[in-house]
């Protein structure tokens, strides 16, 4: 007797294979995944705030932070390149590829300490790349209370004139953060 | 030709870039090896050309391109599967099947149009809603509900099961690494007594119906989803046989100590919600024979924490009723959280073990020399002073099961992602 068969499943013969896992991809909506500055929130200003549920920090509260308890941990979700060239001085690198799936990203940040308070920021208006990266720190068990995104990101502490770090500023500025 | 060398000439140059990229080649694997056989890869001859290796790195850097080699715009697509195969007879579809590497090569059910329909009753959603999107190298291909289906009448489930496997396919597919890379599923929540899923005696072994084919499931659903296929995309060098069935079973929750939340709980689940939770990890070290008094069943657990990699300080702890028991009624851990922390405390092992590890090398080493803490610290210790790597005690999870029989427990490096909610797909 002969039968037919579905072979839906197979829609699709083609795989990626990364250190971690296959990757998904994100939620549509991301930002460009590297380069040099991203749009300005002023370009942007009427954009809906992406991952409304994410709990925003002030570059304010975070740099008081620093100072009294020193107890954050930042993370420039930049790629390597960018990151290199500016980040917020004492921030450590975890790349945010909005193309691929941000688990695969999970080994690097289980590594983060789960003890201390951990800002993700990104070189966006509206945390766009700094905000999945919250939320998966959440799927990976992460108290709420301890992962938090920059509000304004790096262009807001830059803005303030709080501590840099990279290869792109002039000594002056590094000097300024010491 | 090595494979990884295939790979990078076919699946890189055509899904990636859509042009071909220059490649050279050494053997593999590079890592660990003797300083002077990387040494020698490097003063040797290239695999593709044949000419000596840094021959062929300038000219790869300097030859002008050929017109192939100019080619912009989107990688083309793969051609994708009918929906449907042409009718056939059982035994030539099975074998069709096997031959394309769309199964795990045990016997599998059939997909025929009817047994997908009822299976797909088995939820509210629609066939063609999209669970996610699995972005793999030749571009975003959606995994939909009737995918889903389909590899769960080829697993050999029910219409009962599909809840359970549609909350699952929101975590595959699976792990894809060169080293031994598994999972592991826990079934909590009424739905654990519901569809009869095993937490007691032989709840990890080949003795329950919905632990079998619900497990085999998410192999099926990842190997087809994915396009995971030995040797050409698939290439853990020794593979893992908990990627049968991926080691699935539920957590006796009847049978906690008092004070002991269950693992959906403790996420913060309501316990009448019915959650599956996926981990990922490498390594799972049983316990032989009884706990003795002689040397507290913690201490000896600690001891095999050693072993694990301590990869963002994970781990999932499995015993049975008697061994939570008794760490609540001899040794006083009140809660799962209390012992968590008592591990995360206690497990020690040397930094050279530590940083000897491939995974914590490729993924904490960049961190230690950007400063972060207390890695910074580790990097400049010797090889033999201890540390303590299981920093995040929430990383630790606890979870009870099995038959009462006999003290036993293993201790596995699982880091468990946040649970999924099974009632949602219902």
């Amino acid at each position: 007797m002969k039968v037919r068969v579905l072979a839906g499943i197979l829609l699709g013969l083609l795989a990626a294979m990364t250190p971690a896992a296959i990757s998904a991809r994100p939620a549509p909506g991301k930002s460009q995944p590297s380069g040099k500055a991203k749009p300005s929130s002023a370009a942007t200003a009427k954009d809906t705030l992406p991952d409304p549920d994410v709990p925003r920090i002030t570059a304010q509260e975070v740099e008081q932070r620093i100072k009294t308890k020193g107890d954050v941990v930042l993370v420039d979700t930049d790629d390597s390149v960018t990151y290199g060239a500016e980040h917020i001085k004492g921030a450590v690198n975890i790349y945010y590829d909005p193309t691929q799936d941000v688990t695969n990203a999970d080994q690097t940040l289980q590594a983060l300490p789960g003890n201390k308070l951990i800002v993700f920021y990104c070189n966006c208006p509206h945390e766009e790349d700094s905000a999945p990266m919250v939320k998966e720190m959440w799927e990976l068990g992460y108290a709420k209370d301890k992962v938090k995104a920059l509000e304004g990101g790096l262009t807001r502490w830059e803005q303030l004139g709080y501590p840099l770090a990279g290869t792109d500023l002039p000594k002056s500025t590094q000097e300024k953060g010491q | 030709m090595n494979n990884i060398v295939h790979y990078a000439l076919t699946y890189v140059r055509k899904y990636d870039t859509g042009m071909p990229l220059r490649f050279v080649a050494v053997p593999f694997p590079f890592t660990g090896q003797p300083k002077e056989v990387d040494v020698g890869y490097v003063t040797g001859k290239d695999m593709l050309t044949d000419q000596p290796m840094m021959h062929a790195v300038v000219d790869a850097l300097t030859k002008p391109l050929t017109p192939e080699e100019k080619i912009t715009g989107a990688p083309a697509e793969e051609s994708v599967e009918p929906r449907l195969l042409p009718p056939d007879t059982e035994d030539n579809l099975r074998a069709l099947f096997d031959e394309r590497g769309w199964a795990d090569y045990n016997w599998i059910n059939l997909p025929t149009e009817k047994k997908v329909m009822a299976m797909l009753r088995g939820t509210s959603h629609k066939p063609d809603e999209v669970i996610k999107t699995i972005n793999i190298t030749g571009g975003a291909r959606p995994l939909t509900v009737e995918k889903v289906a389909i590899s769960a009448v080829m697993a050999g489930a029910s219409p009962e099961h599909f809840p359970v496997i549609l909350a699952l396919a929101t975590q595959a597919p699976f792990g894809n690494s060169t080293s031994s890379m598994a999972n592991m599923v826990v079934i909590n929540g009424p739905i654990a007594k519901k569809l009869k899923f095993n937490s007691g005696t032989n709840a990890m072994g080949p003795y329950n119906r919905s632990n079998a084919v619900v497990g085999r499931a998410f192999t099926i659903l990842s190997k087809t989803a994915g396009d995971l296929r030995n040797g050409i995309n698939a290439w853990e060098s020794l593979g893992s046989n908990f990627q049968y069935n991926n080691i699935l079973y539920a957590e006796n929750e009847d049978a906690l100590p008092e004070g002991w939340n269950p693992l959906h709980v403790q996420m913060g689940y309501k316990p009448s919600d019915s959650v599956v939770t996926v981990g990922t990890g490498w390594t799972s070290i049983s316990s032989v024979g009884g706990s003795q008094e002689l040397y507290p069943v913690h201490h000896l657990m600690r001891d095999y924490m050693s072993a694990l990699t301590a990869s963002g300080s994970s781990a999932t702890i499995v015993m049975d009723p008697t061994v939570a028991g008794l760490l609540q009624t001899a040794h006083g851990f009140k809660t799962k959280e209390q012992l968590s922390e008592w591990f995360s405390q206690n497990a020690q092992k040397t930094a050279g073990n530590y940083w000897g590890n491939g995974v914590i090398q490729s993924v904490v080493v960049p961190l230690a020399l950007q400063g972060l803490e207390p890695y910074a610290s580790w990097r400049k210790l010797p090889n033999d002073a201890m540390i303590k790597p299981f920093t995040n005690p929430r990383a630790i999870h606890i979870v009870v099961t099995g038959g009462k029989i006999q003290t036993t427990w293993f201790v596995t490096d699982f880091g468990m992602r946040r649970g999924v909610k099974i009632d949602d797909w219902a």
